[in-house]
């Protein structure tokens, strides 16, 4: 991973992350910033396209993502739910920018479902659960569950992180690069957010470390993957994961991985073998 | 009418309070009675994401409009609970984060099982459901209205009543959405009219109730629904609830208040 790149960033454990500052500030409708003329007279190439309605579908799955995380202790701790809040938001407009993209390409937006069948990985068993059984086996679980989604949004940053650096590097459009660089600016203060609780959170608790290593192993990646067909999936490990290169994007998220406290080489070695399978 | 989602999210804001005066509370400050009334709706609005939650553990959340509003809805509601607790704070009473926290650890076990329980009876029955759901809202934005619009009257001071009407006047734009959710549903669908009317009818309460203290409850309720006053405006929100879609004759609002004990 180079310098700088989301996962080498640590954050100053004297100052805890200021909710209450990223709610004021946080950033919303972009379609005025999103140079959407140019791509009229340089369309971007095919992959690009289904990345970008890739991502964006991932962007904007963000209710699914709550439901999840909400019939949990999670949302008893009201600093955490407030930046879901906000999370959600911003989310929601890094969405609909990616969609403005498509539609300015002339092509479908976000909401084109693919038809094809979903991925049965045996790992991703428990991710497939509804909402009664991950409410049920929340109550033996309590407050440690709070570091697992703090530390699996974090992973997630990173993974989608070096998604979009990928599409850069791929599209070569402009108008697409600067979008992007609004993108991952927005989604900065996310990985800030889910670093700081993360590694407070693994630090202070065994339980939460245990929890954390078997929700690593068996998540989908990226958050939101497991109800993409496993088509969509597989193109984009290969985009951007695939070959020496996308290896190597892989080996380092496994790398930041296996800093967070108390997770260790095994489940980072299992998450960059997933990725770049 | 049928409500504009893109519209809305478009023009979504968080409610702004910087040009109001709090400074003059610090001289004049609001009785005890009201900011006892204050506290406890700032609580419930910053509570809304728990609301969220159990709306998100049935079929809705895989609806695109549904998902949009609630996004920005539960939003508009944490800044009326930054609003609010700002508003306290010219007053010394501070109303933080890890507060907010200690108050929803006290909800115990019945809090666990509500998301389970809701689950099960949206699993049940389905996009029913989710009408059912949408009713609900209807009528606890409309009592959200109600309860602004009654406190700035009563309290008769011009920064305080700007403020409560800024933040009505977001909740309407809920109450529309919801109405219209309502509407729709319900008219679709007859086993969602028999759902919806036994569940308010049987379970629902003034805002709040699940989460406060009942003694909170019924300090608010006589605080703003009390009197002849406080009664029109009750029958004013069943008359509301009343004309959706297989709703007729209900007066859930009244009814809550008479088992609250609240003088009419």
């Amino acid at each position: 991973m180079t310098a700088n790149d989301e996962p080498a960033a640590t954050t100053d454990r004297s100052t805890r992350f200021d909710v209450r500052g990223f709610a004021r500030t946080a950033r919303g409708n972009h379609r005025a910033t999103l140079q959407l003329a140019e791509y009229a007279e340089r369309p971007l190439p095919a992959d690009s396209l289904r990345l970008v309605r890739y991502l964006g579908q991932l962007e904007s799955a963000t209710m699914q993502h709550l439901r999840n995380v909400l019939v949990t202790a999670t949302h008893k701790d009201a600093r955490v739910t407030a930046f879901l809040v906000t999370w959600a938001f911003e989310k929601f407009w890094l969405a609909d920018a990616l969609d403005a993209v498509l539609g300015a390409n002339g092509v479908a937006g976000i909401e084109e479902e693919s038809s094809d069948g979903r991925r049965h990985a045996r790992n991703e068993a428990g991710e497939r659960r509804g909402p009664i059984r991950r409410a049920i086996s929340a109550i033996v679980v309590g407050t440690p569950i709070v570091a697992v989604h703090m530390t699996v949004g974090l992973v997630d940053e990173w993974i989608t992180r070096a998604a979009y650096k990928r599409l850069v590097q791929t599209s070569g459009s402009t108008a697409l690069a600067s979008t992007i660089d609004m993108v991952l600016d927005v989604k900065r203060r996310h990985s800030l957010f889910f670093d700081d609780e993360a590694r407070r959170r693994l630090s202070e608790s065994a339980k939460a470390v245990r929890l954390t290593r078997t929700a690593l192993h068996s998540a989908a990646w990226p958050l939101g993957a497991i109800d993409r067909s496993d088509d969509d999936r597989s193109f984009f490990e290969g985009f951007t994961f695939g070959g020496s290169e996308g290896h190597a994007r892989a080996a380092a998220i496994g790398s930041a991985v296996a800093t967070l406290p108390g997770i260790g080489d095994q489940v980072a070695a299992t998450i960059t073998a997933r990725l770049s399978r | 009418m049928a409500f504009d989602v893109g519209k809305y999210t478009a023009t979504s804001v968080s409610v702004n309070w910087d040009d109001l005066d709090f400074e003059q509370f610090r001289s004049a400050p609001l009785p005890e009675y009201s900011l006892r009334t204050l506290r406890y709706m700032t609580d419930v609005e910053y509570h809304t994401v728990c609301y969220t939650r159990d709306l998100l553990t049935t079929p809705s959340h895989r609806e695109k409009d549904v998902s949009a509003f609630m996004t920005m809805w539960n939003r508009e509601e944490f800044w009326h609970g930054e609003a609010l607790a700002s508003l306290l704070g010219v007053h010394g009473i501070v109303v933080d984060y890890d507060e907010l926290k200690a108050n929803r650890l006290k909800l115990g076990w019945k809090d666990r099982l509500d998301p389970i329980k809701q689950s099960v009876a949206g699993k049940l029955v389905g996009m029913d459901f989710v009408a059912v759901h949408m009713a609900w809202g209807a009528a606890n934005e409309w009592s959200a209205i109600t309860a602004y619009n009654r406190m700035a009257e009563l309290e008769e001071n011009p920064v305080l009543a700007e403020l409560l009407r800024r933040i009505a006047k977001q909740e309407a734009r809920h109450v529309a959405f919801y109405t219209s959710q309502a509407r729709d549903r319900l008219a679709k669908s007859r086993k969602a009219q028999v759902i919806a009317r036994f569940a308010l009818k049987n379970f629902w309460a003034p805002v709040g109730s699940s989460i406060m203290e009942r003694s909170e409850v019924v300090h608010v309720m006589n605080h703003l629904m009390s009197g002849s006053e406080g009664r029109a405006a009750a029958r004013k929100i069943d008359s509301h609830i009343a004309g959706l879609p297989g709703m007729t004759g209900l007066t859930i609002v009244e009814d809550s208040l008479d088992s609250l004990g609240i003088a009419a």
